[in-house]
């Protein structure tokens, strides 16, 4: 009885191209698709065609759509939020690998991560305000509070970048360690967090000088960051170690940790708080954690290299406002 | 399906974990870190093909040979060589390594002017629908440019001076395929992956394409008396067909070697006009007794000499020396 009703929200799904807000959008990056997976039944119940090499997606500003960077073909693809539903196509977005608006909504920011440069849009409209070309695999972004800066880590030649969103000119590049990759604005906007995947663990760097203020041992690999929700906790996938730690970035320790197999990366909360999904790239899967047991359980096949995740919802929650930006590396929520 | 995927995704991550990516992460290569984690499927993908070559391949020339066992068996050794540094990613990985930086620069280049692979699934949306009808698309796409690779490596003097290599074998078998100079190799891998990235080809595409295509290219040069039938050998690349294009020349037919081009789909050849569909058994080889002294040599030789004939005909004043 139970497959028969997966199959026929599957039939559905499938059918009318539309996901609903109990669905899970995972970006199948070497197959140029994404998966729609349905949370409650834990199974794939559509799979539709995007542009090529899909790695990262992002909420817009006004909370109604989520875009899908497709890095090949230089679009982005706008969905419905609640319904998953196509609205538009974005073209000229060069290599869209990640992507974030800042807090205010005003700017829109790309990581070339192939074509080594980044990109600063006025959001409004998509207009670019400035290229800067800049060596060593642009790779992840986060912003400061009062949207004047973003950050970005250069994978291949270990730096963090801060260019002026305004004047789009770089304000400092400092070396941070191997291979930087996700990177988090703490809610003090006093503190960067960069994880660093050629090391074992993460550092901390001061947002105003890029000067290294201390670091932390969190395993192998250490590459995504996503935040628990509450201003405190942040969960962080270690990609050569295979397990997603929890940190406490008040006591600035791992708090728990929990094994995750098949190269971890992106991760999103459900709407609930209980669960985190994680892509397991090399597996074609993702990986279902239950956060209050900081266990697995539940792995969930899809496409090949699965990168980005997110969870559709039923549009900006009443009482909160419009949602603010949110990008794969999770500064605001 | 979803149990295969598993048990082959399954292994391969196990494989990385365990022996490659603890080295990667030692020795700073994270960058590399998803190329890593391809080639462990490249090398599984070529112990597979080994597989299906000496036990699949292998029993239908013991049981059905089209040439009968004789003295020239003994050239076969060399070639089972190449298959072996071809299919368990030795060859492969260093053609990478010199080409990767230039193919790289020129998909920069391109993307830098703004220039997006066209996506054939937007044009044909049930493309989209069906991995399969996608796949065979797209399949076709790469054979076709691997069609006139094919014809330039034959038109080129240059050019031919390398892939006589392929030819020069006169006991030709499944292990022949892969019999190739690094340099003949690197040009075409330089030519296809190029093709691949402006049409459009996906990277897991690409991989399947690229084992499936050799395993039939095998096939093709096996020494076996079978056939696809009329119809069948107008849609795949048989071991009839393209022993033809591997014939040797003789007075009647001095251009023998310049029809059977194909490399999968005999359709390039039937609308370019350069099919010929017969039974004769020719001998295999090449009628010049510098390119048919490759017989007989091993691979570090072989590829030394055809090295040489290969700058002789590129260089004009290394051909007058030689003269000399």
């Amino acid at each position: 009885m139970k497959k028969l009703a997966i199959a026929t929200v599957a039939l559905v799904a499938a059918a009318t191209g539309i996901a609903r807000a109990d669905s899970v959008l995972v970006l199948n990056s070497d197959e140029a698709s994404y998966s729609v997976l349905s949370r409650s039944s834990r199974t794939e119940i559509a799979r539709h065609p995007v542009g090529r090499e899909p790695h990262h997606l992002i909420v817009t500003p006004d909370g109604k759509e989520v875009l899908i960077g497709s890095t090949v073909t230089n679009e982005l693809l706008g969905l419905d939020i609640k319904t998953g539903e196509r609205r538009r196509i974005v073209k000229d977005i060069i290599d869209p690998y990640h992507l974030g608006f800042s807090p205010d909504g005003k700017w829109f920011v790309t990581a070339a991560y192939r074509l080594d440069h980044v990109d600063i849009f006025h959001a409004d409209g998509f207009r670019l305000a400035g290229r800067i070309f800049i060596d060593g695999l642009p790779s992840h972004m986060a912003f400061d509070k009062d949207s004047k800066t973003v950050f970005v880590t250069l994978q291949q030649s270990g730096r963090l970048a801060a260019f002026d969103l305004q004047t789009q000119a770089l304000k400092w590049s400092m070396p941070v360690g191997n291979a930087p990759a996700g990177v988090i604005m703490l809610p003090d906007d006093k503190r960067l967090l960069v994880a660093l995947t050629g090391e074992d663990g993460i550092v901390i760097v001061d947002p105003r000088s890029g000067a290294l203020q201390g670091n932390l041992q969190t395993g192998k690999g250490a590459h995504n960051f996503w935040p628990k929700g509450d201003g405190r906790h942040y969960f962080l996938s270690n990609r050569v170690e295979g397990t997603v730690v929890l940190l406490d970035t008040e006591q600035m320790k791992v708090v728990a940790s929990v094994r995750i197999p098949g190269g971890p990366d992106c991760m999103d909360i459900t709407l609930d708080g209980k669960e985190l999904w994680v892509t397991q790239r090399f597996l074609r899967r993702v990986a279902v954690i239950d956060i209050e047991q900081m266990k697995m359980v539940a792995s969930i096949p899809v496409g090949k290299s699965p990168h980005g995740v997110f969870m559709l919802r039923p549009g900006p929650t009443a009482g909160q406002g419009p949602l603010r930006a949110v990008s794969t590396s999770g500064e605001t929520r | 399906m979803r149990d295969l995927i598993d048990i082959w995704v399954g292994t391969q991550t196990w494989i990385f974990e365990t022996l490659v990516s603890p080295l990667m992460f030692h020795f700073g290569l994270m960058a590399w870190y998803e190329p890593g984690y391809n080639a462990v499927e490249y090398v599984m993908l070529g112990v597979i093909q080994i597989l299906v070559i000496a036990v699949g391949m292998r029993f239908f020339e013991r049981r059905w040979p089209l040439e009968r066992p004789s003295g020239d068996d003994r050239l076969v050794g060399v070639d089972r060589v190449y298959t072996l540094l071809n299919k368990l990613g030795i060859v492969p990985l260093a053609i990478f390594v010199v080409t990767y930086p230039i193919v790289t620069h020129i998909e920069l280049q391109i993307r830098t002017w703004g220039y997006a692979p066209p996506s054939l699934e937007r044009l044909l949306p049930w493309l989209g629908d069906s991995a399969l009808a996608s796949f065979l698309v797209y399949f076709a796409l790469y054979d076709f440019a691997a069609y006139w690779l094919h014809r330039a490596q034959h038109a080129f003097p240059w050019w031919w001076a390398l892939h006589s290599l392929h030819h020069s074998q006169r006991r030709m078998t499944v292990w022949t395929d892969d019999r190739n100079h690094v340099v003949d190799d690197l040009l075409i891998t330089l030519a296809l992956v190029l093709f691949a990235q402006v049409v459009g080809v996906q990277p897991g595409d690409y991989v399947i394409i690229l084992m499936v295509g050799r395993l039939i290219e095998s096939w093709s040069h096996a020494n076996v008396d079978v056939s696809f039938g009329r119809l069948g050998s107008r849609l795949l690349v048989g071991p009839r067909f393209h022993r033809l294009h591997h014939a040797l020349s003789n007075p009647q037919e001095r251009h023998i070697q310049d029809h059977n081009f194909a490399p999968v789909f005999p359709i390039w050849d039937i609308l370019f006009g350069t099919a010929i569909y017969d039974d004769r058994n020719r001998p295999t080889g090449v009628d010049d007794p510098t390119v048919d002294a490759d017989n007989g040599r091993g691979w570090l030789a072989q590829q030394a000499t055809v090295f040489w004939r290969f700058a002789r005909a590129l260089v004009p004043r290394f051909r007058r020396a030689t003269a000399l």
